[in-house]
């Protein structure tokens, strides 16, 4: 009996060592790519928010002006980080979940390195005034093909993997990515033929474009991230997840209320009037999916809180499940129809929401991802637990400062722009106070992204520590600040007794 | 569950939304019906919005240069917001010949245009009425196109906007040297000795676009909600 356990164990590691070593060079594309691409929409960030309040800052060249620069900002946010690091960690879980190797590595890759040309022709596109002026989906009319093949090249695998897997339980974390990668060729398919290739009413593709926006937040990032969180918190803490049913609640009712938000951006505007309502009532309703999910999340982790403290993957993870629930409070807060609607319609908050919702939820769950899937497809550990914590600490600084200033900043200028007997500069000059924190707040970010990329370059070269014990964040200062050192691995690459 | 239940189950709850909230309303918009000027008035004449300009095009550099991450073309209604009590948003409250213009923003208003550039952000002011607002207040009596040449050029030059945060769009003009006669176009700002400052075409496209953006005509009954006061100029 021991030994058929012992046994399968060793065969268990051995295939969770193959899949690994199969998927190392795509995976490490995306992540390393995607924080590349992170740190230049930092920069981007810092350098149109400075325009904000200082409007003679690296003034009067064509490509730094601040429309231009506010929109590449954003777009290699979701496009060059935002769905990069989802592709690495969407490749990597589903694999690990269906128990398959992965057999296309060669074509994601491939794939990978077109998604970036994509992303890069589509920045430097906007960047030289080529952009097409509607939110979120600037890149020139001739990228979005690109994109949409290569995403296709990239995640079809994972689904042909689900499909040959060995019978069995189908896990949660496999219903809300496979559900993100259907929703969101879906979403982007519809809004770009319907906006680049048969134009109708304008004001409805305005529509069409704020519902595209709500889309991608709510049906890629939001699944992705709390697919990744539910895979990570009990793998982790060891623990099963606290309700499941309660999580298949929360993935139905995201998958029936989130299609129908989004346009609730175009209040007032002549489109039909229910589908302002229909907008607001849906994002309101955005707290169940988050907060059922949320709180399943923290029970399960919460068991042992010093396994959260100390393990960098449950530490950033948890850190953006809290994230998500201030979305959660903040998407009700701001689209209350009547109330705060009209404060928040054309403020700087629906910016502060756009960065809440892809940096600290999405992003931070991310970063926990990475910090658990690196160590294992390069076989090495992290660096330094000094590294992680300066990534940890600045991030949350800054993310927490551009939310707050960002929404409440937001609120403050709308009730300004809604105080019509006063003057219009009036409104104008009370964003100068919130724009001149949300720069600084960025420069927290980019110093803290510094370290995150330096770390997981070195973790690419497969300049980790060769160990057999993880970087774990503890405190005090004695010894290394590498961590413990542990047994050093000898064992040649890929034999599974190294895992 | 299996792999089938939920694949149709997926679709069908995005589905409906998509069908409901995307396709429907958009095919239902592609063509506007026609509206009557007046209804039941006889003479079945249809409303004809009017903008003239250079639409298509200057409303490319508008998109292209990011006007609308900070100006907004949306006059809300009253139940949304406070838009359309400002004096000179929805049109002219105290307009010399028609009495007060303001009205709030209709589905004809973006003729000419593939998307409407609604914005994102009010850091600038809303620009629905702007080249109505140039005429009667900020070149009053003067030439609104070069008023507009000189704003793009540097939104900072006239003493009450100082501390206006609109970025120059200095390269969308040329320093030429002057041959012959200076151009119209030229702008009065301190420049070298012989030489001037003309817009590129982009600029006199983005002016061009600009200029159209008078979006307090007269609308059909029925879509205009001024009280009945506010409608009829008053007599001298």
């Amino acid at each position: 009996m021991s030994s058929e356990v012992f046994n399968n164990l060793e065969q268990d590691s051995a295939l969770r060592a193959s899949i690994d070593r199969s998927l190392r060079h795509p995976v490490m594309f995306f992540l390393t790519s995607g924080a590349a691409w992170l740190a230049v929409s930092i920069i981007l960030g810092v350098i149109s928010s400075a325009k904000v309040h200082s409007p003679g800052f690296l003034d009067g060249f064509g490509f730094l002006t601040y429309g231009r620069t506010q929109a590449a900002h954003l777009n290699a946010l979701i496009y060059g980080w935002g769905f990069q690091a989802a592709f690495g960690v969407i490749v990597w879980m589903l694999s690990r979940l269906s128990r398959q190797e992965c057999r296309a590595a060669g074509m994601i890759l491939t794939a990978g390195h077109i998604w970036n040309l994509g992303v890069s022709v589509g920045i430097i596109g906007i960047l030289a005034g080529f952009g097409t002026g509607m939110p979120w989906m600037e890149f020139p009319s001739f990228c979005w093909p690109v994109l949409l093949l290569s995403y296709f090249a990239i995640v079809v695998w994972s689904l042909v993997q689900f499909k040959v897997r060995p019978e069995g339980h189908v896990y949660i974390s496999q219903w809300y990515l496979m559900a993100a990668m259907i929703w969101f060729p879906w979403v982007f398919i519809t809004a770009n033929v319907l906006l680049h290739m048969m134009p109708g009413n304008p004001v409805m593709a305005a529509g069409i474009n704020a519902w595209y926006k709500s889309s991608l937040i709510f049906l890629f990032f939001t699944p992705v991230a709390l697919g990744t969180a539910f895979y990570l918190v009990p793998k982790v803490s060891g623990r099963p997840i606290h309700s499941y049913s309660l999580a298949q609640l929360g993935f139905w009712s995201l998958a029936v209320i989130m299609p129908w938000a989004g346009m609730q951006k175009l209040t007032g505007a002549p489109i039909p009037y229910f589908l302002p309502y229909l907008g607001a009532t849906a994002t309101i309703l955005f707290f169940v999916p988050a907060f059922t999910a949320a709180v399943n999340i923290l029970r399960t982790a919460m068991t042992d809180p010093e396994v959260v403290n100390n393990s960098p993957t449950l530490r950033f993870t948890m850190a953006g499940v809290v994230g998500l629930i201030v979305m959660a409070v903040a998407a009700v807060f701001l689209n209350i129809p009547g109330k705060t609607m009209e404060f928040s319609q054309f403020s700087m908050s629906v910016y502060g929401f756009e960065i809440l919702a892809i940096y600290a939820f999405f992003s931070f769950v991310m970063f926990g991802a990475i910090y658990f899937i690196v160590p294992r497809v390069t076989r090495r550990e992290w660096l330094s637990r000094r590294l992680i914590k300066m990534h940890f600490f600045f991030s949350i600084y800054g993310i927490v400062s551009i939310a707050v200033i960002a929404i409440f900043g937001g609120v403050q200028q709308g009730i300004g722009q809604e105080a019509f007997d006063q003057p219009w500069l009036e409104a104008a000059l009370r964003a100068y106070p919130y724009a001149v924190f949300i720069t600084i707040a960025w420069c927290f970010i980019l110093f803290s992204n510094i370290f995150f990329f330096m770390h997981l370059t070195v973790m690419w070269l497969r300049l980790g520590r060769r160990s057999t014990h993880p970087t774990l964040l503890v405190s005090g200062h004695h010894g290394s600040p590498h961590g413990e050192e542990g047994d050093i691995d000898n064992c040649g690459s890929g034999t599974a007794s190294a895992h | 569950m299996s792999f089938r239940t939920f694949i149709l189950s997926l679709s069908a709850s995005f589905g409906v939304a998509w069908l409901a909230i995307v396709i429907v309303p958009y095919f239902k918009m592609r063509s506007l019906e026609p509206v009557a000027v007046e209804e039941g008035d006889g003479t079945n004449a249809v409303y004809i919005p009017k903008r003239a300009g250079r639409i298509a095009d200057g409303a490319e550099v508008y998109a292209a240069n990011g006007c609308y991450m900070c100006h907004s073309q949306l006059i809300r209604p009253t139940y949304a917001g406070n838009d359309m009590f400002r004096p000179d948003w929805g049109g002219i409250a105290g307009d010399e010949d028609r009495g007060d213009t303001r009205r709030e923003t209709n589905a004809f208003d973006f003729e000419g245009e593939d998307f409407a550039h609604i914005g994102i952000s009010r850091l600038g002011s809303d620009l629905s009425n702007l080249a109505r607002r140039i005429e009667t207040d900020y070149a009053k009596g003067g030439n609104s196109e070069q008023w507009l040449f000189g704003h793009l050029y540097n939104p900072r030059w006239e003493a009450k906007r100082r501390d206006s945060t609109c970025p120059s769009f200095r390269f969308l003009f040329n320093v030429t040297e002057i041959k012959g006669n200076p151009s119209d176009n030229a702008l009065p700002f301190p420049v070298e000795e012989g030489m001037e400052i003309t817009p590129k075409p982009e600029a006199r496209a983005l002016v061009s676009y600009l200029l159209s953006l008078k979006k307090d005509q007269p609308v059909p009954t029925s879509f205009n909600f001024a009280p009945p006061t506010a409608a009829a100029p008053t007599a001298p």
